[in-house]
């Protein structure tokens, strides 16, 4: 569904994504992985053919920079937040983007149900809840069922409730065939939607492998928010991940996956290099599938 | 690689189906545009200000001697012609201005691009809704106060309003697309509504002082000082009118007079032409620099 | 026996004319000879009522009588020379249509000519004729009430519509000329010509080194310039009326070296210049009066060359002119003199003020444009005029006094009001056709908001982009 080759971009000097390869086969999900500037959501944006960049990419054998518009007629993206203009209908903003993608606007009234947003046409986009955004975005994605949908962080906005019904719909997609390829920093997320990883680090593929090698226990993962001082995160989180866990920093602190018996690992790995932390947090549980695929 | 499964599209779509939905795509944002303009009330802020001004003009002309029919059609467009070459241009950049730079801006320049739409649907689309909307506003001022005019002292002079509307609404759709380029190349809209006040002071005043001083200080000819003059579309705009309603441009001095001897009845074809050019090439630079730039 | 001869004539003509209009509509033409044939039998100073019908072909009269078309006679000279040509005093033609003189401008074929004197042309209709009324050395003629259209030609080729060669006293009133280049008068002096309408000329009245002439009550509407008179003394124009006189020049009137010239009462509308000066009055000794003019919506309301001095303007009012005075070239107007007895002319851009309100404005009119004081020392910038630039340029003007330009005039004691606008005649109204453009483009804008604002259609998914 998606091949890329090389695909590099830079914004100045800095290189937001640096010589990055992927392919991703029909009916596959890919997560992207990595923290805040590792570059998730510019290769996003690359493979989108909204920005410009090196390399070359194609969605479905189409040329994302030679026939963007014919490309992203097979993608139904949802970004992180819906930025559509404010004072929008839903019903009004569901016509205009079926209008852009030519399909019949009855079309719009289902993939609205399908996000149970049925029944809300007259609410403005401003009044909408986050999660009512995302599931509108969601819709917007879906309104042509396209075979691919690109994905730029679609929780992270969310609280806990919001964050569920998300992932069960895209868990239903994925189940129905759809090609997936999203970017997050919520191990559970990945666990429960991606069949690969890639992860990702200031702008370069690190590994790119699976939930399972990644996380290797076969126990349920929670994630525990570590409040450190700021000068100490860069370094507790190099540590961290050295000592093979999965970190992610996003201002609040870090945040750690690590299996539900072992809390108090990331904190002794810590204590050892005589990082201290002042807090611990543990995360609400996450959405856990009784099966893993 | 399995690219090519149930999934990928048809080869060989028809070329009309394309055309169709290209069409379609700019027609969708030309909507939008006009929705979102009504919705963000500088429309009806620039049609409440153009048609005050434009009705003010009319009966300000026309008091005193109005009642007697006589006014003229003369004073009415002088005074039309100083505030459409003053009011339209301010109107035209600030709107073709703030298009695409506050889409950029909002984040949701990104969010269309994403969809499967070319940018140069988007620009095309937005210049288009951009361009009726500013269109409807011009045609209620000029229809208001042509109603005014009608009802205080009797039409003299028709035709030539009527040309005064075609040529102001030529204008706008002009300077609109130079409001698009420069919204095209600005990072920010408050750059972007910058450079859009800065072009309109400099069409508007420095470049007529400026040849002003040039054909004073440097002993420009008479066919030098019309070609220099011409490339302004705000001074061919006024030309262009001016011969429509006198059938030459004696009025305008030497150098009318040069231009309505050399030029004859192309006159008016001519400057009309380069209004259009006005009008098109910077929406094309704007479409070609938009497609090679980035959304961001 | 002559009267007898002409009866029978006219009794036969009118029979023929009779059986032919019952034939068909269109009165069957007959040669002008037979017209000739009756004048030649009638009397010295008779009337011949001419029988209606068209006669063809040129016509030359050499006895003094009296050719009474009854208004249903043409003269139809076939695009060939002159149609009636009267080389005999005593002269009058009246109530006929006269048309189609010749076309060539040698030998300048005229409608009529009259090359005696004391003939009377009135109330005839000319049409299709290169030179209208063309007097020759004929003093004391009368032309009243003749309705003249010239050929329509380019302005350059077309022939005077009323022309005057050494006629001194004569009287022109209530004709109407159109279409034709001027309405001239060469050596012709003791004049009256009053309450005509001359309109789509080049110069509506024409004087040449004619001089003691009054005319009044003239209307001159849309010609090249209004009235123009050169080398001609002691002339009074009154109560005339000169509206959208707009060609190349475009004077309401026009003055080149005329000496005691007295224009009251006119009113000067919407020309490109009302009143334009040059060089008068010449002599020294003599003067010009204005006085009580309407001098409103010209670009210029006078204009006049440096060199001008010694004209008297008094009780006039320039009302919205799109500049009140002006120098054609450099320098200024002040060798001339703005008030008379304490009473100056109403100026509209007047800044100042009657607290007295004795109606004479409390501080001199003194216009300083400084985009005036520009034009008249480089005409060139004239292509900025209608330009912000130009209000820019007036507006710093007013805030650095040592811009300021020297003023053009100075009218000591300017009138707080103007006098009444005597407006008869204006524009004929015409709202309907105004009015339907604004509902017009009312309509317009509602369609076009409708169409960009209604829900976009319902479109056909492409193939492969859907299931």
């Amino acid at each position: 569904m998606i091949t890329a080759t090389k695909v590099t971009k830079k914004f100045g000097r800095v290189a937001a994504v640096s010589g990055v390869s992927l392919e991703l086969g029909e009916g596959e999900s890919l997560a992207l992985w990595g923290s805040n500037g590792a570059g998730k959501t510019t290769l996003i944006r690359c493979l989108l053919g909204v920005i410009r960049f090196r390399g070359a990419a194609r969605i479905g054998g189409v040329d994302v920079r030679k026939r963007g518009r014919r490309a992203r007629s097979l993608v139904g993206y949802v970004p992180q937040e819906l930025a559509f203009h404010d004072d929008a209908r839903l019903g009004s903003a569901m016509a205009f983007f079926a209008g852009l993608r030519c399909v019949p606007r009855a079309r719009a009234a289902e993939a609205l149900a399908t996000v149970g947003l049925a029944g809300h046409e007259r609410k403005r986009v401003r009044d909408l809840s986050g999660g009512m955004k995302q599931r509108l975005a969601l819709a917007i994605a879906l309104l042509s069922d396209p075979p691919l949908i690109m994905l730029d962080e679609p929780t992270s906005n969310l609280d806990a409730a919001g964050r569920g019904e998300v992932v069960e719909t895209l868990h239903n997609l994925k189940t129905s065939g759809k090609t997936l390829l999203f970017a997050s920093h919520r191990p559970d997320e990945v666990i429960s939607l991606a069949d690969r990883v890639l992860v990702l680090d200031r702008g370069k593929v690190q590994r790119d492998t699976t939930p399972r090698e990644l996380w290797p226990t076969e126990k349920p993962i929670q994630v525990v928010r570590l409040h450190l001082t700021m000068a100490s995160e860069d370094d507790a989180a190099r540590v961290l991940r050295e000592a093979g866990h999965a970190v992610h920093v996003n201002g609040h602190g870090l945040c750690v996956a690590v299996p539900r018996d072992r809390k108090a690992d990331p904190i002794c790995t810590l204590a050892r290099c005589q990082i201290e932390v002042r807090d611990i947090e543990v995360l609400d549980n996450v959405h856990m599938p009784e099966v893993q695929p | 690689m399995n690219t090519l499964a149930p999934h990928s599209p048809a080869r060989g779509v028809s070329s009309a189906v394309s055309a169709r939905s290209f069409a379609g795509g700019i027609a969708s944002f030309a909507r939008r545009e006009f929705r979102d303009s009504i919705a963000s009330r500088w429309f009806l802020l620039y049609t409440i200000a153009f048609g005050v001004l434009a009705v003010g003009v009319s009966f300000l002309s026309l008091s005193g001697v109005g009642s007697h029919g006589f006014a003229g059609f003369g004073r009415t467009a002088a005074g039309l012609l100083n505030l459409v070459v003053l009011v339209v241009p301010l109107m035209a950049l600030t709107a073709g201005a703030g298009t695409i730079a506050g889409e950029r801006e909002r984040g949701t320049l990104l969010y269309l691009l994403a969809q499967p739409v070319s940018r140069s649907q988007v620009v095309i689309g937005k210049y288009i809704g951009l361009a009726g909307t500013l269109v409807c506003s011009l045609c209620i001022g000029f229809g208001v106060s042509a109603g005014v005019l009608a009802w205080r002292t009797g039409g003299v002079g028709v035709g030539s309003y009527a040309m005064l509307v075609a040529f102001t609404v030529l204008l706008a759709l002009a300077m609109l697309s130079v409001g698009t380029l420069i919204s095209v190349v600005s990072r920010k809209p408050s750059v972007a509504t910058g450079l859009g006040l800065f072009v309109w002071l400099t069409l508007v005043f420095v470049s007529d002082l400026g040849l002003m001083a040039s054909s004073i200080l440097l002993k420009l000819r008479v066919q030098e000082i019309f070609g220099l003059a011409v490339l302004n579309p705000l001074q061919a705009f006024k030309m262009a009118v001016i011969v429509n309603m006198n059938a030459s441009l004696d009025v305008l001095g030497p150098v009318g007079a040069y231009a309505s001897r050399t030029y004859g009845d192309s006159l008016s074809w001519m400057l009309a032409t380069t209004l259009v050019l006005w009008a098109v090439v910077p929406l094309m630079l704007a479409t070609l620099l938009f497609a090679r730039k980035g959304a961001l | 026996m002559r009267s007898i001869t002409i009866a029978i004539l006219a009794s036969l003509l009118m029979s023929s004319v009779a059986l032919a209009t019952s034939g068909a509509r269109e009165p069957t033409s007959r040669s002008v000879a037979l017209i000739g044939a009756m004048i030649d039998a009638a009397d010295p100073g008779s009337t011949i009522h001419v029988p209606a019908g068209i006669y063809t072909g040129n016509l030359i009269i050499t006895k003094p009588i009296t050719l009474d078309g009854g208004d249903a006679t043409v003269f139809d000279g076939l695009g060939q020379g002159t149609v009636i040509d009267v080389r005999a005093q005593r002269v009058t033609v009246r109530r006929c249509v006269i048309r189609a003189s010749g076309k060539d401008v040698t030998g300048e074929p005229a409608a009529v000519r009259v090359s005696a004197g004391s003939a009377t042309i009135e109330s005839n209709t000319i049409e299709d004729a290169l030179f209208g009324i063309d007097l020759r050395e004929s003093p004391d003629s009368i032309i009243r009430d003749n309705s003249i259209r010239c050929k329509d030609l380019d302005p350059g080729r077309r022939g005077d519509g009323i022309r005057l060669w050494w006629s001194h006293g004569c009287v022109i009133e209530d004709n109407t000329v159109r279409g034709s280049r001027d309405m001239v008068f060469w050596y012709s002096e003791n004049l009256r010509i009053r309450r005509n309408t001359v309109t789509d000329s080049r110069y509506g009245l024409h004087f040449m080194y004619s001089h003691d002439t009054v005319l009044e009550e003239n209307v001159l509407t849309g010609n090249s310039v209004g009235i123009y008179l050169m080398y001609s003394n002691r002339i009074t124009l009154r109560d005339n009326r000169l509206t959208n006189n707009r060609g190349a020049s475009g004077y309401g009137i026009g003055l080149k070296d005329c000496d005691d010239i007295t224009v009251t009462g006119n009113a000067l509308l919407a020309n490109r210049v009302g009143m334009y000066i040059d060089n008068s009055p010449s002599s020294i000794g003599s003067t010009g009066l204005f006085k009580s003019n309407m001098v409103a919506f010209n670009e210029i309301g006078l204009l006049a060359t440096p060199n001008t001095h010694d004209n008297v303007f008094t009780r006039n009012s320039f009302v919205e002119n799109e500049e009140p005075a002006a120098t054609h070239g450099r320098g200024r107007l002040d060798s001339n003199v703005f008030a008379k007895d304490g009473a100056g002319n109403y100026w509209s851009d007047y800044a100042g003020f009657d607290l007295d309100h004795d109606g004479i404005g409390d501080l001199a009119y003194e216009p300083r444009s400084l985009f005036g004081a520009m034009l008249a020392r480089e005409p060139n910038l004239r292509l900025f005029v209608h330009s912000p630039a130009q209000r820019a340029i007036e507006f710093t003007a007013r805030a650095l006094p040592e811009l300021r330009p020297e003023p053009t005039l100075t009218d000591p004691s300017p009138l707080a009001l103007p006098q009444d606008l005597k407006l008869t005649g204006a524009h004929p109204r015409r709202p309907t056709a105004m009015g339907v453009l604004a509902l017009l483009l009312l309509t317009f804008a509602g369609g076009l908001a409708f169409f960009l604002a209604r829900n976009p259609g319902v479109i056909a998914p492409p193939q492969g982009v859907t299931e």
